[in-house]
């Protein structure tokens, strides 16, 4: 099989909040509500992604840190509980999920290629961290699609955030080749945080909104100044900002999700399409999506 | 004396799956020695800080009465699965919980089934209290808190144990030298990664058997930032705070390598 392309990327938070804001069955714990604006903006990336009908999901999440290279989830069906190690009062999933191993060697197999230590979970004990979860459920409850999970390397905080973030864009370049190759049509999902300044103390009710703001105006500005950027699709632009935002906002795309997918994707700069911008404990949080599959957007006229 | 134990062991997993590792084998026996130490002190209760148990809002203490498992750890899963069965006490931890008000810090207990265990107090506990004679208070280490609070936290823990009239041993869980090696390696050849490192990673246990408390602090902010230390070895300020900055000495039970990184077992001497 051949030809596989990816047909679009999203940028797509994990706050755990928003699934405990759904109350979903798999999640034991309940609540009254909360963060509707992101969970809405969640709900029109998820009929974006039935419209784009992919054959799996590639999950690229910071809370599956790695310190001795990329490692991929290397079993077809994993599931267990998942109990948010920060909040555990929030969120505790019980999961089920199907990973399409053949692309994840594949990837795995091309990083090793381009110089990458890399790594095939095969432990069917592994519990799935839960920004891969909260990621996925929050674009696909139905829990239908095959998915190849991703570590993050912690190579952009043990090595320098310039070193670390290359070897993501390697990453990226392994899994478009992996994707071309094994003839998928993948959507990639960067499960990234922008802004990460945060509040140090809950409120009792967690979802009383009334306590939801951005933890700091010059983060909220960084993040806007970001997705405007993106809006436009002046791509470029954004990444050579990237390393100034990440040490001003202490952005969570140092984590190298962000990097992995716009790498993969080709850096293309095409108008990304905001699905809505909420923050959860202060940080900011965008759902973002790059259609790929549609025919390219004149970026003159989304500026 | 309520005090009967205190002991600076690594939270690696490594030395605990394959303790037939040669390079892993002087912290596999350390852990056995200090086993042993350990159950001839006979503590109630383990006042158990690891680094790997990582928090950034509130405090947070294992407030399970009992805990049980299987976790797999997240880089090292290959070599197998950490079983854990820990009883805590709950009636110490819910007094550490009202307590640390009163060094302005908020404490939150957590009971949850499936609450995710770090690997270093699984490591610990399994080494050292494998029968699960002792219960533990267990405290999170929040990202945010520097030297002094944790030492503090430890401190509240001890007086707290101290209180209900325990016999107690505090234990701080976490490495030394944090530089790892970054590619695969032949493991019967692992080693500390860099002289410098294993040079500095004697000078510390050399203070630590001078019992230079004083030092300690202002040595190990300069160290942490020459090794990459293990969380600032904050474990160590929980190991000092829970002992009121005294002791008389200390005993390296075993030092060895862990993928690059530095482990050491360590006694203090009451």
């Amino acid at each position: 099989m051949s030809n596989g392309k990816i047909v679009a990327g999203f940028l797509a938070p994990h706050p755990p909040h928003l699934v405990y804001g759904e109350n979903p069955p798999q999640n034991e714990a309940r609540s009254q509500g909360g963060w509707e604006q992101l969970r809405w903006a969640y709900e029109r990336a998820r009929a974006s992604l039935e419209r784009l009908k992919p054959d799996v999901l590639l999950v690229h999440s910071p809370h599956w840190m790695t310190q001795l290279g990329h490692h991929f989830l290397g079993v077809p069906t994993l599931k267990g509980k998942s109990v948010d190690p920060i909040f555990p009062n929030l969120f505790r999933y019980n999961f089920a999920l199907d990973v399409d191993v053949e692309l994840a060697e594949a990837c795995c197999s091309e990083a090793r290629s381009r110089g990458l230590v890399s790594k095939m979970m095969r432990n069917p004990d592994f519990r799935v961290d839960y920004g891969t979860i909260t990621t996925l459920h929050m674009i696909r409850p139905q829990w239908d699609i095959p998915v190849v999970g991703i570590s993050a390397n912690n190579s952009p905080y043990y090595l320098s955030t310039k070193e670390g973030l290359e070897e993501m864009a390697v990453l990226g370049d392994a899994t478009r080749a992996a994707i071309e190759r094994t003839g998928r049509r993948a959507v990639l999902l960067a499960s990234n945080t922008l802004c990460h300044w945060h509040f140090h103390e809950e409120p009792e009710i967690p979802e009383d909104m009334s306590r939801e703001h951005p933890q700091s105006y010059a983060g909220y500005q960084w993040d806007m100044r970001i997705i405007e950027l993106f809006r436009k699709g002046r791509t470029k632009e954004v990444f050579s900002l990237l390393p100034q935002f990440i040490d001003e906002a202490f952005a969570e795309v140092k984590s190298g999700a962000l990097t992995w997918m716009f790498a993969a994707m080709g850096y293309p700069e095409i108008p990304g399409q905001l699905h809505g911008y909420g923050t959860v404990i202060g940080t900011g949080n965008a759902v973002m999506e790059w259609d790929l599959s549609a025919p390219a957007a004149p970026v003159a006229a989304a500026a | 004396m309520p005090l009967v134990a205190a002991l600076l062991v690594p939270g690696s997993p490594l030395p605990y799956l394959r303790p037939d590792n040669p390079p892993w084998k002087p912290i596999a026996e350390a852990y056995r020695a200090a086993a042993t130490a350990l159950q001839a002190a006979r503590p109630d209760v383990l006042l158990v800080y690891s680094t790997q148990w990582i928090a950034v809002l509130d405090q947070l203490w294992q407030s399970r009465a009992r805990v049980t498992g299987l976790h797999v750890d997240e880089n090292w899963y290959e070599f197998g699965n950490l079983p854990f069965d820990l009883a805590i006490d709950t009636e110490v931890t819910a007094s550490c919980i009202e307590s640390t008000a009163s060094i302005g810090v908020r404490s939150k207990g957590v009971d949850y089934d499936g609450f995710p265990i770090d690997t270093g107090t699984i490591v610990a506990n399994g080494s050292l209290n494998a029968d699960g004679r002792a219960r533990l208070v267990i405290a999170a280490n929040n990202v945010y808190h520097d030297w002094t609070r944790t030492s503090q936290l430890a401190a509240i823990a001890a007086t707290t144990a101290e209180r209900y009239g325990r016999r107690y041993a505090v234990v701080g869980v976490g490495g030394l030298s944090g530089t790892i090696f970054r590619t695969e390696i032949d493991l019967a050849q692992d080693r500390i990664a860099g002289d410098e490192n294993d040079a500095l990673n004697r000078g510390l246990l050399a203070r630590l058997q001078q019992a230079d408390v004083a030092g300690l602090a202002e040595f190990c902010a300069d160290y942490a930032k020459r090794t990459r230390a293990d969380m600032g070895m904050k474990h160590l300020a929980w190991i000092l705070g829970g002992l009121g900055d005294r002791y008389r000495g200390a005993d390296v039970l075993g030092y060895g390598p862990t993928y690059g990184a530095g482990a050491a077992i360590v006694q203090f001497r009451l």
